[in-house]
């Protein structure tokens, strides 16, 4: 029992401080609340990339296109039949009527987005390295292009008025800690520690029987279904869904609150994401002005995506393992925390 | 006919300017393996450097701009590039990406998101007859500064010592480090070359365009990376015939295709992409020594 | 033994130590090269012999242990400082540059020279003394055979006026013919008064060509000494083989 209660305490910590953050966000204003949902969406796309990227050692440039599916997909089938009349005049018959259930749609788009990651990682994950995460990022232009040409249905380059707007704390609180439990789950699985033992040493892995393409497809797919919700979700935050918002800037946010907060943890993946959440909010009310006195003093716009990529960089330079460096919440009574991964540590290479 | 060899020149001359700029992209990953995503940011500095150095005349303005340049690429090789050599590739990547970013967005901070509309020899604009052909002057120009720079930088390469030890480098770069050819100034050269020819394919942006905005040159990159791929990641030729490639089937199939189709030639290069990473992953033109290693 | 220490040797490594994250390479390995000495290293594969040589070139960074050249440490040095000290390293697998040609490869190497003259002379006079080279001299290095290529890795190494020439593994891949031109080769080098430093995996050629050998298994030194002093020696094979003697087979 103990032991048991040992080895779900690193989840059970991280959900316990999601749903702290929570409760204190519902005391807040509605101001900030709304930032607490737009961090935990955030949140649930970070974690979806880890899924993938932490347990493989392959970063994917391509998880915000799943984002992207998901949140067209929710679109169309959430959006009044009128309004899909007026903007997208072009659409099939059935999805022009279509007035899903926000869950269903929500679901839909993200089994969407998963099936869209199984097409996408068959070919795909054969590749290592970077020429894997090279493909990402082609994955990630294909679909932008595509998306903002395929007029009829997505609108093209035009915003995409009119999705329902249900995304508040308690919409987003339960897939947030659905994300991170599946998150947790799934390392713990044998097919996650067998793509674990291929980060490690791919060619090992495979010489021990893994079959590390299946591996890495699993967690691809199961990233792309929880990326599609973050997608889902955000979209029912705007309320507006663009091309433009699933593109460069949305891969950067991510992967910077991934590789920031640690990209081989989960407790790395959550820190990342709550912690840059709160840098870029406390910097955006910089940008706005702070009273002093009588005065307000401001920072110039823009200061909040400079520091974020100074941090990043930094981070890459001085602390690359992140600020959880690969560990999970440690238990807080007797032994400290406990690495997932013994990281090799370099013998003395090149100077 | 006369359309006919027009939109010739027109393939050749912006398939020069992503030749150019694959070029300076497959330089710095032929000795480091490192793809540089900054320097898009290099190309958007001497832009904004020209800007600034607008008042001056004109030699001066262009040279300052060079220097600038060459100046933030080597920079940028000291301290974001330097400390992290010897990592994975994968780190590399990231820390790329982040040296990028990070210039795009301090460049917003400071000069403002919006764009600047810039002067730069808008003469070059002027259509001229030549060879019985209605053309651009800017065009010829291009043309002539690609060929001439390719010419410069071949002869650099197989006729100076500098050039040769950065070719010994760029196939095993330990190998060359235990005859003693110095990393740290082989790695310098190529990023200060890889700053000249920024400069050149900016000058000849900014002449086209007349506009900046502190992400310009996204598009460029992009486009000039994927034939970087195409072509073979680590071979020099690779990197100029790769970006010539693109660059000119962006033009022909912008020109061939239907007007519905036409949007996503940009899809096909990045499925091309994947495919070559798929199938021949070492690029048409593979590099030799990818492999090698002592 | 003794009499090979009558100098201050050239190259003294002691307690030498090199991991790789868990994995010991090496657990402690001394030696050391008499000036003008040619000293061979045995021992099965994985005995660490080529992270030996690593960390004496300063490609790899040694845990612990001391590697003093000419008196001086060669801790901390970087790659490029140590070649120009006066050691040269042909690693394992010739390592030729194939994409360029035989006579730009034995250009690099005079790379560390400072007298230019002199250089470009010796690189002249390297085409007289490896003929093949000379003929083949435009061509690009990677259509040399195996043995042209061992050829060319050592004049390219050669061409930097090394005091010390090391070389991992240089018959590795080559026919017993050519074999015979390498050790000669080597035997004129050493006749020169380079001293050489040899990894070897073929353990009878080496001890034949060095003035002493050692055994090296599983990271440590087991066995030391001339080849009078090693062949029916019972911990030699021992040694070698890293298997008790009694009872046992030789293996085939």
């Amino acid at each position: 029992m103990a032991a048991t209660l040992r080895r779900l305490w690193p989840l059970a910590a991280l959900l316990l401080l999601v749903v702290a953050v929570a409760l204190v966000a519902s005391l807040a204003p509605v101001v900030i609340q709304r930032r607490v949902v737009e961090a935990f969406i955030l949140l649930i796309a970070v974690v979806a990339l880890y899924v993938f990227a932490g347990n493989s050692g392959v970063l994917s440039f391509g998880n915000v296109s799943f984002m992207a599916v998901g949140a067209y997909v929710s679109a169309l089938l959430t959006m009044k039949p009128g309004a899909k009349a007026v903007f997208l005049p072009g659409l099939p018959a059935f999805l022009k009527a279509a007035e899903w259930p926000t869950v269903g749609a929500a679901l839909a788009g993200g089994l969407i987005a998963a099936a869209f990651g199984l097409v996408v990682g068959v070919p795909l994950m054969r590749l290592s390295g970077i020429a894997a995460s090279i493909a990402t990022f082609a994955v990630l232009s294909i679909t932008y292009v595509v998306l903002g040409t395929w007029t009829s249905v997505t609108g093209g380059q035009n915003s995409l008025f009119g999705l329902p707007i249900y995304a508040d704390l308690w919409a987003v609180l339960p897939w947030a800690l659905v994300t991170v439990a599946a998150a947790f789950l799934y390392q713990e699985t044998r097919s996650g520690l067998m793509l674990r033992a291929s980060r490690e040493d791919e060619v090992a892995a495979e010489a021990s029987g893994i079959d590390v393409h299946r591996q890495r497809l699993y967690a691809f797919v199961l990233s792309a279904f929880f990326s599609g919700i973050a997608g889902v979700l955000y979209g029912h935050f705007l309320g507006v869904l663009r091309v433009e918002t699933f593109y460069l800037d949305m891969t950067f946010l991510v992967v910077a609150m991934l590789v920031i907060g640690g990209m081989r943890s989960l407790a790395g993946a959550v820190l990342g994401a709550l912690v840059i959440s709160l840098l870029t909010e406390l910097l955006r009310q910089l940008e706005i002005g702070v009273a002093l006195g009588g005065v307000t003093v401001a920072a110039p716009a823009g200061l909040g995506d400079a520091v974020l990529a100074l941090a990043m960089l930094l981070i890459i330079l001085f602390r690359p393992q992140g600020i959880a460096a690969g560990r999970e919440l440690a238990w807080p009574f007797g032994r400290g925390a406990r690495p997932l991964s013994t990281d090799k540590a370099s013998g003395g290479e090149i100077r | 006919m006369n359309t006919l060899a027009q939109y010739a020149v027109d393939t050749v001359s912006v398939g020069g300017l992503y030749a150019l700029t694959a070029l300076g992209i497959g330089l710095i990953f032929g000795v480091m393996r490192l793809i540089n995503f900054a320097h898009g940011e290099l190309i958007t500095a001497v832009g904004y450097g020209l800007l600034l150095l607008s008042g001056v005349a004109l030699p001066v303005a262009m040279a300052g701009s060079l220097a600038i340049a060459v100046l933030l690429a080597l920079v940028m090789e000291r301290v974001a590039f330097r400390p992290l050599r010897g990592a994975d590739p994968e780190t590399l990547l990231i820390a790329s990406f982040a040296v990028s970013f990070f210039m795009q967005k301090l460049l917003a901070l400071t000069v403002g998101a919006r764009a600047k509309g810039i002067d730069f020899l808008p003469r070059l604009g002027e259509p001229t007859m030549v060879l019985g052909l209605r053309l651009q002057m800017l065009q010829i120009v291009t043309i002539l500064t690609s060929a001439g720079l390719l010419a410069a930088l071949s002869w650099f390469l197989a006729r100076t010592r500098a050039g040769l030890e950065m070719r010994a480098a760029a196939e095993n770069f330990q190998m060359a480090r235990l005859l003693g050819v110095r990393a740290n100034r082989v790695i310098a050269v190529a990023f200060a070359l890889s700053g000249v020819l920024a400069a050149a394919v900016a000058f000849l942006f900014v002449a086209q365009s007349g506009t900046l905005t502190p992400r310009m040159s996204l598009q460029l990159v992009i486009i000039a990376f994927v034939g970087t791929t195409i072509g073979g990641l680590g071979s020099l030729v690779g990197a100029a015939v790769g970006g010539f490639l693109v660059g000119a089937a962006s033009v022909i199939l912008q020109t061939v295709l239907p007007p519905d189709l036409r949007e996503f030639r940009e899809a096909f290069a990045f499925a091309l992409v994947i495919l070559v990473l798929l199938v021949r992953p070492q690029g048409l033109f593979p590099a030799r020594g990818l492999k090698e290693r002592v | 033994m003794a009499g090979a220490m009558t100098d201050a040797p050239l190259l003294a490594v002691a307690d030498l130590e090199v991991r790789y994250g868990a994995v010991a390479a090496l657990r402690g390995v001394s030696l050391h090269v008499a000036p003008g000495e040619f000293v061979a290293v045995v021992g099965p594969n994985g005995a660490g012999k080529s992270s030996l040589m690593l960390a004496i070139a300063g490609a790899v960074r040694p845990q612990a242990g001391r590697i003093e050249f000419r008196g001086a440490s060669l801790l901390g040095a970087s790659l490029e400082d140590i070649v120009r000290r006066g050691i040269a390293l042909v690693p394992e697998g010739r390592h030729i540059f194939g994409a360029l040609t035989v006579a730009e490869n034995l250009r690099l190497g005079i790379t560390v020279r400072a007298d230019r003259r002199a250089a470009e002379a010796d690189l002249d006079a390297s085409f007289r003394t490896f003929p093949i080279l000379g003929e083949r001299r435009r061509q690009p290095a990677g259509r040399l055979s195996g043995g042209e290529q061992q050829q060319l890795a050592i004049a390219r190494a050669l061409l930097g006026r090394p005091t010390l020439l090391m070389l991992d593994e240089p018959s590795l891949g080559l026919a017993p013919a050519i074999i015979d031109q390498v050790y000669r080769l080597l035997g004129d080098i050493r006749a020169q008064g380079v001293a050489v430093l040899m990894v070897e995996q073929n353990a009878a050629r080496a001890l034949d060509a060095a003035d002493r050998t050692y055994v090296l298994n599983s990271g440590l030194v087991r066995l030391a000494g001339t080849k009078q002093e090693l062949i029916g020696n019972a911990a030699f094979d021992a040694a070698y083989f890293g298997v008790a003697m009694s009872g046992e087979a030789p293996p085939p």
